[in-house]
């Protein structure tokens, strides 16, 4: 039987999503239940249809410079506003670059912000989590109070401080602020769940036979926890990607995310959305091409959620 | 159980005076301070000076924060710089609105989880529940404010205003203002749009939830042997799955909130709504240290606050839970 | 749904609102009494302390709530406020003004020559810290000759002192000593209506930050039969589609200041609302900067040249040749503004059209920039544009000098920043090289002087030519016309030839009303008076 997570709460639940990824422990049978998940994974139709969706942004990401017909922050002033044409699927902007090879161009962006913020928060939390479980103690304690303070921020308080105090910039360095702004507020969600991990696995005796062994406590940590939260961490992941572009678009709607002239659809959103009567697809799209992007992600996620939760089904 | 309760309550002040704390030290960090807004275009570096003296902005850091929570033990939340106007009393003006707007927009998501909820789990896997799940998931992959922007489209310009597309109607006895002309009719028209936008990408997360506990009562013994009786399939459901399963809803809704106060930023911004959420954007941009703080103050609270509430609902209803 | 379903009472009920729906012909010569009168502001007044509070959105409310002693028409005449007649002293050393005699405060407490006195003195006050100190310079004292007798005595000649009193930001606004005495700059910045005791033809009622402001009609004022309307309700719409919306739905009568970019939108939305607008009196401008602080101090007296822009052959390469203001007139306003070299902008008065001085010209500059060591043979030009967040059009229009440099090979990349943050940075000698914004509206060249004097804070090139200084100061002090604007002439031509100030066009300001809005005179940013509103309802 799974001991209960000490100090935990429902929090805890809450951040895995639903009903919570089961902290399984190895099976004993032959099959692990991470390839019993795959093969639910493959039945499931929500999950195809997502990563069908994520695969072809991905390529899309990509190959951006080939498939889109113009540059994206060429502008031409001979041509604004105009409707969609063969020469301009998707029509042009107020300054006449080419919608369609900024909503090509703006998926890279979008993935790139939405993958490494969660990334990110990732790289940071994980390990801080094993910590924190591993060692227990004052260093448990020391960390999941930073972890609290950071959960108990309004995620969009912290962020759009943030932002004011690294004041927006257009390139990459505007990029990377916004993705550190979001990954911030993520970074307690990946430690708690690790944490949660850890402490259900520490007590058990092939750890300590491990360490008996002699065996360094990084590599248990590496080779035995670590699988063990794969499951939730994967899950968490996905979903958290499909977050992570929905406020980006919202802290551009706030004039604070990514800014021109890098192709941003949440700036795109946002700036055409003024002229959402006369020239409705110039924000439509960038809209549209958000909610797919996010559609996608959350399918996939939800998708992998009931594969590798044997409670659901 | 009572001094555990006490004890997480204790717990809560300090987590609380940390937030304010480090926002403090943030929009201090910030380029700009309110004098600069304050004087605005009629700045000069003598002004600024003499101003930044007068509000004891020159001081050190620390003592500035130590002078505020001095004044907030008292119950002063301090005055804006910039307007003059009273913290708390602007706070509490604003309350009402975001509040009504969070209560609403939960309503609207369980408006749609619940019906989506039942259809999933009574017909799960046919096509009835793919597609309620898939409006839910829909909900969810759309920016608020984009869903805003299409109602506001639809009701305001399209149609002709049949709901208004701004502002604010106060329900009796929360206005703030002399001029009130607060009616339940207004007001309702009002935060319709608003608590749509809010509301439908909370959707999913409780459809699934719902469902998913929906799903674990049904198969519970309990209801087998119910079915086993005789009993038809629809009361069996209704009354024990949907109850039992609405209690962890509940308790998860609560965590929501978290994203709701974000949330409401946005859509408050969009629909002009005079809640709290643009009180705190604005204040930020603004630099206006006092209002700031009394933002951060109050979500703080709020959010914390409701995540303790929610801990402590969920131990009562699930003794299994130990706490050390 | 058939006829013959319909029930008779309600096909009699919906007869009777057909025709009751039918207005009367409506009598559009004779002003009526009453009506609300709802206006939408797009940014959020600052504070109600009239005399040191920033922003258009509170001068407004100022020239409603408070009375001054004289006014300006759209064609530069002035008429009597709360003055009913002045002279001038041919020398320009005396202003004599006569006060009607029945003006009460809001509290009904008289306003009389000693309260003008009290009002000036305190804008001249350091203790103040009042943006419109600088302008009350010229004055040496001011004296009560009798109750309803002014007289202000000056320092030197100014030949705008009407001019400033008028309508430089709110123009003179009366205080009541009594209501001053009594209560804080901060009961006056919170909007407390009791310490806000205007004379103007409404009285403040109240103000709640960021949800409305209400004033009625003051039933007292003096001037017999106005106000027309009896109250005004001030709402702030930030989002231009919101606004447009509530205007569409009928929600307001009345946008202070629309945004030029969504005007299009909007008639074809209302085609027919009324759009008033005219020649611009805001510039928008690619500033420059040309000196930075030599020791790393801001504001520090020694100057060095910035590294790129203290070139005056680069300057004038980048900001008079090498920027197609048309260009930029097209793309960012569809048009509909003027592209502009001069300092002065169309509307301003004495203002000259200098486009002629600055072509564009991509040889030209391309040569310029070679001389001074850039382009193929010698370094690159890569600098950086600043644009702030409160309009839109900024971030356009740095866009598209960024593409028409890049034809002549100077690269400039775009940083975007919240409006307190680039006055931060500009008003504290912080480090930029070009910025597009577009300050303040000019009634004056004079008023202009605030902007560009080398000891203003506002002066953002901090240019330190002296001579630019001497311009402004024999320019306002000159009172034969045809002097001044020789004078004046020689002052624009000057800030051109040295590219101390980089105009690209004027900034076109828009006010929109309902159909059924009657009586308002559009004085650009200048004169928003209310009073003579009525409503064709």
């Amino acid at each position: 039987m799974a001991k209960p997570i000490s100090g935990g709460s429902l929090r805890e639940a809450e951040l895995t999503g639903a009903a919570g990824v089961a902290w399984a422990a190895p099976a004993a049978r032959s099959e692990s239940p991470f390839v019993q998940g795959v093969r639910r994974l493959r039945r499931s139709t929500t999950a195809l249809v997502g990563a069908v969706i994520v695969a072809v942004l991905l390529v899309v990401a990509l190959f951006a410079n080939v498939l889109a017909p113009y540059n994206p922050t060429d502008t031409d002033q001979t041509t604004t506003f105009a409707s969609p044409s063969w020469e301009h699927p998707l029509g042009t902007d107020q300054l006449g670059r080419d919608m369609l090879s900024r909503v090509i161009h703006g998926t890279r962006i979008s993935l790139i912000v939405g993958v490494s913020s969660v990334l990110l928060a990732l790289f940071v939390g994980v390990p801080f989590g094993m910590i924190a479980g591993f060692y227990g103690g004052g260093v448990d304690r020391l960390i999941m109070r930073v972890m609290d303070l950071i959960l108990a921020f309004p995620i969009y308080l912290l962020a759009i401080i943030l932002m004011v105090m690294f004041t927006p910039t257009a390139g990459l360095l505007g990029t990377m602020k916004v993705t550190g702004a979001i990954a911030i507020v993520r970074i307690p969600i990946y430690a708690r769940l690790v944490r949660g991990s850890v402490l259900s696995i520490k007590e058990k005796e092939y750890v300590e036979a491990c360490r008996a062994l002699g065996v360094r406590d990084p590599w248990i940590l590496f080779r035995h926890v670590l699988p063990n939260c794969l499951a939730p961490i994967i899950v968490t992941t996905t979903l958290g990607i499909a977050t992570s572009i929905i406020v980006e678009a919202t802290l551009s709607f706030l004039g604070l995310g990514t800014q021109p002239p890098t192709p941003s659809w949440g700036w795109d959103l946002k700036a055409n959305v003024a002229f959402i009567q006369a020239n409705m697809w110039l924000s439509l799209f960038p809209g549209l091409a958000i909610f797919v992007t996010v559609l996608g992600f959350n399918l996939f996620g939800d998708g992998l959620r009931d594969a590798l939760d044997p409670r659901l089904k | 159980m009572r001094t555990y309760i006490l004890k997480r309550l204790i717990e809560i002040v300090p987590t609380i005076l940390m937030i304010t704390l480090v926002v403090f030290m943030m929009m201090r960090s910030i380029p700009g301070d309110p004098v600069v807004a304050l004087l605005g275009d009629a700045y000069t570096e003598e002004d600024a000076v003499l101003v930044r003296q007068d509000y004891g902005l020159d001081k050190p850091v620390i003592f500035q924060y130590v002078i505020w929570l001095g004044k907030l033990v008292q119950g002063d939340w301090g005055t804006s710089i910039l307007s003059g106007r009273p913290v708390l009393q602007d706070v509490l003006g604003r309350l009402p609105v975001t509040l009504e707007l969070i209560v609403l927009s939960m309503g609207v998501a369980l408006a749609i989880a619940i019906p989506a909820a039942i259809i999933g789990a009574l017909r799960q896997n046919t096509w009835a529940d793919y597609t309620a799940t898939s409006i839910a998931m829909i909900g969810v992959s759309i920016p608020e404010f984009f869903i805003g922007v299409i109602l506001l489209l639809i009701f305001s310009i399209g149609l002709g205003g049949w709901l208004p597309s701004s502002g604010w109607v106060y329900l009796p006895g929360t206005c703030p203002s002399i001029v009130c002309g607060a009616s339940l009719w207004g007001n309702a028209q009002h935060v319709l749009m608003p608590a749509l936008a809010l509301g439908v990408g909370r959707a999913a997360l409780l459809t699934r939830l719902l469902r998913a506990s929906m799903l674990e009562v049904i198969r519970t013994e309990y209801v087998t042997t119910a079915r086993a009786k005789g009993l038809s399939e629809r009361p069996v459901v209704f009354k024990h799955a949907l109850k039992n399963a609405l209690i962890p809803t509940i308790t998860v809704m609560g965590l929501q909130v978290g994203f709701l106060i974000g949330g409401a930023i946005v859509v408050e911004t969009l629909f002009a709504m005079p809640g709290l959420g643009t009180f705190g954007i604005d204040a930020i941009i603004a630099r206006d240290y006092q209002q700031v703080q009394g933002f951060a103050l109050i979500t703080a609270f709020a959010f914390v606050g409701m995540n303790l509430l929610v801990d402590l609902t969920y131990t009562f209803l699930d003794p299994r839970i130990r706490y050390a | 749904m058939r006829l013959r379903s319909i029930p008779w009472p309600t096909l009699l009920v919906a007869v009777l609102a057909l025709a009751l729906a039918v207005p009367p012909p409506a009598d559009a010569q004779a002003p009526k009494k009453g009506g609300t009168f709802r206006v939408s502001y797009g940014n959020d007044i600052a504070n109600l302390d009239f005399h040191t509070a920033p922003g258009y959105e509170m001068m407004w409310v100022a020239m409603n709530v408070g009375c001054g002693l004289i006014d300006i028409t759209p064609d530069g005449k002035f008429v009597g406020d709360a003055a009913e007649s002045w002279q001038v002293a041919p020398d320009g050393l005396m202003y004599t003004f006569k006060l009607h005699k029945n003006i009460l405060f809001h509290d009904g407490t008289k306003v009389d020559a000693a309260a003008v006195k009290f009002s000036i003195d305190r804008l001249m006050d350091p203790a103040t810290k009042s943006g419109m100190r600088a302008f009350y310079d010229s004055i040496h004292s001011t004296e009560v000759l009798d109750p309803h007798t002014l007289q202000i005595r000056m320092k030197q000649p100014y030949a705008f002192m009407l001019h400033m009193l008028a309508a430089y930001r709110t123009g003179l606004v009366i205080y009541s000593p009594t209501a001053t005495q009594k209560y804080t700059v901060e009961d006056r910045k919170k909007g407390k209506p009791e310490a806000i005791p205007g004379c103007g033809p409404f009285r403040l009622v109240e103000w709640v930050k960021g949800t409305h402001l209400v004033m009625e009609r003051f039933d007292k004022y003096f001037k017999p039969g106005r106000p027309y309307l009896d109250r005004i309700i001030i709402r702030t719409i930030k989002d231009p589609i919101t606004e447009m919306a509530a205007f569409k739905a009928g929600e307001i009568d009345f946008i202070a200041s629309f945004s030029p970019e969504h005007v299009d939108t909007l008639k074809a939305q209302t085609p027919n609302a009324s759009i008033m607008t005219g020649k611009e009196t805001t510039p928008m401008v690619a500033a420059m900067k040309v000196t930075v602080s030599k020791d790393g101090k801001p504001m520090s007296k020694e100057r060095a040249p910035h590294p790129i822009f203290g070139d005056l052959r680069v300057r004038k390469a980048i900001g008079c040749y090498g920027i197609d203001r048309k260009e930029i007139v097209q793309i960012a306003f569809k048009g509909k503004a003027t592209p502009w070299v001069a300092m002065a902008p169309p509307g301003t008065l004495e203002s000259i059209d200098l486009n002629a001085k600055c072509p564009y010209d991509q040889a030209k500059a391309k040569a310029l920039l070679a001389e001074a060591g850039y382009g193929p043979g010698g370094k690159p030009l890569t600098f950086e544009i600043m644009a702030d967040t409160e309009k839109s059009v900024f971030n356009v229009i740095a866009t598209v000098i960024k593409e028409q440099l890049a034809r002549i090979g100077a690269t400039a990349n775009i940083r975007v920043l919240d409006k307190v943050s680039w006055m931060n940075t500009t008003l504290g000698d912080g480090p930029w090289d070009m910025y597009v914004e577009d300050l303040l509206s000019l009634l004056t060249i004079d008023s202009n002087g605030y902007l560009s004097n080398s000891t203003s804070t506002w002066s953002h090139p901090r240019h330190n030519d002296k001579k630019v200084d001497e311009y402004y100061a024999r320019y306002a002090r000159e009172l034969d016309t045809a002097k001044r604007q020789a004078i004046g002439r020689e002052l624009l031509e000057y800030m051109v030839d040295n590219m101390y100030w980089n105009n690209v066009t004027g900034s076109p300001f828009y006010m929109v009303a309902q159909p059924w809005v009657k009586g308002y005179t559009y004085n650009a940013e200048f004169e928003v008076d209310w009073e003579t509103v009525w409503l064709d309802k």
